[in-house]
């Protein structure tokens, strides 16, 4: 049969599968059966038991398994399980609070910012619009904040999880399109604080133009005032500073006891030890004699809920973008440092442990499974021909660049509007990207930045894909973050009330779509 | 967590398979940490960390397919299904457990030969520390996928008489955000004083 016709029984029936309710990844095995039936006819398929074209199904399935980044995917999970157990949270929302108490919308871009900083912690989302829902959403809706934006904005914010790195979705992004999940993360990290700062800013101006959506609350005695906020603050920093170029100089001194300063490993000259001790003394200095100990304390109790979490984004990204350890490392000590942080806080026990291993292994099941179906389904349709068919006929209706990404675009949204990530990344993506590779460089974007770097156009589509399904997460009507946050919403608060509090904040999400479909440079600023 | 009850023998063997393979995720943090440990302190990088990790990977990846069929819990989409009558939606319960009956049949049809030549060459990953991955990996491919789907036949027997549930949360999320609730000190109460 030709692989036209194939195309379209493969479409039909992938749709016919999904409506009666079977589970994803099996649908898509199934269906990489019937593609192979289809094109090699039962008689070569069945002809010797054993063996013949469908040796591809297992075969792709165990190729997946040997895959050395797909470990961190479990690794994430369970961190950002741990995480949700724990208080970490709770503490950082409440050291953010004091800073932002009086504040117009502060509560709100509190909210935004806590989920910057989680998101920057693990990949994933559902958790956290959890978590924000439980700790920021009863104190907004108590200070009378406007519904819809306190929804919006714990819905939104919480979804950053799969576009700040590291995240899930740019990590299966990458397994499967075989393109760079260093570069697609350093890409990612831009247009995730534009999206992230855009929220916020929408928070001031909205609330700026209409004070009524974001009431103040009563002045109260623990209110910290400028002066304490500037004394406070200059402590952290000073602390933050001074443990952070102690480490520095410790490690030179460690290295070079050793002797192990080598090219690949540089250690600090005499005069920037020198420098940065008598900068590590002046903050002393400062912290000991000027602010005094027992200010200090102060200051590190209102503090530290947030150094804390900062800490682990350290560990997690840090050995990421420093290349100092790969993906899978970073996982594995952003796990450790969360359970470290468990323990010193006095929350460790072994049920928590045992609990977010559950979790992590039957969610590691759900996402891994949609993947060995689709993978299956994707090596039977490329070795019917299918992607070339696709591409050709595409290309083939000689529509512009800018109409095919277009039609991509909206596709994506559609699909999103939905299905889950994973199946849009898996069954589209290998159709896709080969046809977006092959568009016109000087075409894409306003100043074709690509003509320069055509290797990057493929970290650039998943940064897009990406936000395409920041989208999906919000949009009606099976968008998960809203069944979420009415899981913990007061009952009042339905679903519908829940999708139009989303509203101006997936114009802002189609907005940064459309920013950086027409800017790429905006992933391209750390290569 | 609140797990999906176990019923009839298959769960059980499910479950206890599962208990055994979540832990492997522990264990990869834990030799991962200490290849960490080895390489950027001592110097000393081991050469069976990486592989080692890879291989129980493997291991997690597959068994947690299981277990996800045994809590009901593989990413579906339930818009049609939910809205359609019940014999409506027993037929299409049955459709698709054929149609993971025939995926399975046709994987193990066209994989056999290969995964038992691995496992009788005792195959091995061709790499300095050189562990039998593919020659244990391969044919656990097979291994899994057979008793998943015997797993979904008996999900279908074990469900027959209350199929279905609807695109709302599932008892199972519910009690989840329960725990969460009380991991984070919430109470119902504070929910509720949200409102103004």
């Amino acid at each position: 049969m030709d692989i036209g016709t194939i195309s379209l029984i493969l479409l039909a029936g992938m749709i016919f599968l999904l409506a009666i309710g079977m589970p994803l990844g099996f649908a898509s095995g199934f269906l990489a059966v019937v593609v192979l039936v289809l094109r090699f006819g039962p008689e070569l398929l069945f002809r010797e038991f054993g063996e013949g074209p469908l040796n591809i199904l297992s075969q792709r399935m165990y190729g997946l398994t040997t895959d050395y980044v797909l470990i961190s995917v479990p690794l994430f999970i369970f961190m950002a399980t741990l995480l949700e157990r724990s208080g970490i949270a709770r503490d950082m929302y409440s050291s953010m609070s004091i800073w932002l108490s009086r504040t117009r919308g502060g509560i709100a871009i509190v909210t935004s910012l806590m989920a910057v900083i989680m998101a920057a912690m693990s990949g994933i989302i559902g958790g956290e619009v959890v978590l924000l829902g439980l700790i920021a959403l009863p104190q907004m809706l108590r200070l009378g904040y406007d519904q819809n934006l306190a929804i919006g904005t714990i819905c939104a914010s919480g979804s950053l999880g799969t576009m700040i790195p590291p995240s899930i979705v740019l990590i299966m992004y990458g397994l499967i399109t075989e393109t760079s999940i260093n570069a697609l993360f350093k890409g990612a990290f831009l247009p995730g604080l534009i999206l992230a700062s855009f929220y916020v800013i929408y928070i001031i101006v909205r609330t700026k133009i209409n004070p009524s959506l974001a009431p103040l609350p009563e002045p109260s005695e623990d209110d910290l005032t400028g002066d304490q906020k500037l004394i406070y603050g200059t402590s952290l920093l000073a602390m933050i500073g001074a443990v952070i170029l102690s480490v520095t100089i410790l490690r030179t001194l460690y290295l070079g006891y050793f002797d192990m300063i080598d090219e690949s490993r540089t250690g600090l000259s005499m005069t920037q030890m020198t420098v940065r001790g008598a900068i590590v003394l002046a903050l002393l200095a400062y912290l000991l004699v000027y602010i005094r100990p027992k200010r200090a304390k102060e200051a590190w109790d209102v503090g530290k809920g947030l150094v804390i979490p900062m800490g682990i984004v350290g560990v997690v990204l840090g050995s990421i973008y420093g290349g100092i350890t790969g993906i899978t490392e970073a996982a594995g000590m952003g796990t450790v440092a969360v359970l470290v942080v468990i323990i010193a806080r006095g929350e460790f026990n072994l049920t928590l442990v045992k609990e977010a291993l559950m979790r992590t292994f039957k969610s590691t099941g759900t996402i891994l499974w949609v993947t060995f179906g689709a993978t299956a389904l994707a090596g039977a349709y490329t070795i019917a021909g299918g992607p070339t068919y696709v591409a050709n006929m595409i290309l083939g209706y000689d529509l512009p660049t800018l109409g095919v990404l277009m039609v991509m675009m909206i596709i994506f949204l559609f699909l999103g509007a939905f299905m889950d990530w994973v199946g849009i990344v898996l069954l589209v993506m290998p159709v896709f990207l080969p046809i977006v590779l092959k568009l016109p460089l000087d075409e894409i974007g306003v100043f074709g930045p690509f003509v320069d770097a055509p290797s990057f156009v493929g970290v650039w589509f998943g940064i897009l894909f990406c936000v395409n399904m920041q989208v999906s997460f919000l949009s009606p009507p099976f968008g998960p973050a809203a069944f979420y946050l009415k899981s913990v919403a007061p009952p009042h608060i339905t679903l519908p009330d829940i999708f139009r509090g989303f509203l101006p904040f997936i114009a802002i999400q189609l907005l940064v779509l459309m920013l950086i479909l027409f800017f790429p440079e905006l992933t391209m600023m750390f290569r | 967590m609140v797990e999906h009850e176990r019923r009839g023998w298959l769960d059980e063997i499910t479950w206890r398979i599962s208990r055994v393979a979540m832990v492997m995720v522990a264990v990869i943090v834990i030799i991962m940490m200490y290849e960490v440990f080895m390489r950027y302190v001592l110097e000393k990088p081991t050469m069976w960390v990486n592989e080692m990790s890879l291989w129980m990977g493997g291991w997690v990846y597959l068994s947690s397919g299981l277990y996800a069929m045994q809590q009901r819990s593989h990413i579906r989409i339930t818009i049609l299904y939910d809205i359609v009558p019940e014999w409506l939606r027993k037929f299409f319960e049955i459709l698709s457990t054929l149609f993971i009956v025939l995926f399975a049949a046709a994987t193990v049809w066209g994989g056999f030969n290969e995964s038992q030549d691995a496992l009788i060459n005792w195959e091995r990953f061709g790499t300095a520390w050189d562990p039998p991955i593919p020659a244990v990996t391969q044919p656990l491919v097979l291994v899994v996928l057979v008793v998943i789907t015997i797993q979904a036949i008996s999900n279908l027997i074990m469900d027959w008489d209350k199929l279905g549930h609807g695109i709302e949360l599932t008892d199972e999320m519910k009690a989840e955000v329960e725990e969460m609730k009380r991991a984070q000190g919430i109470t119902d109460e504070d929910i509720a004083k949200g409102i103004k």
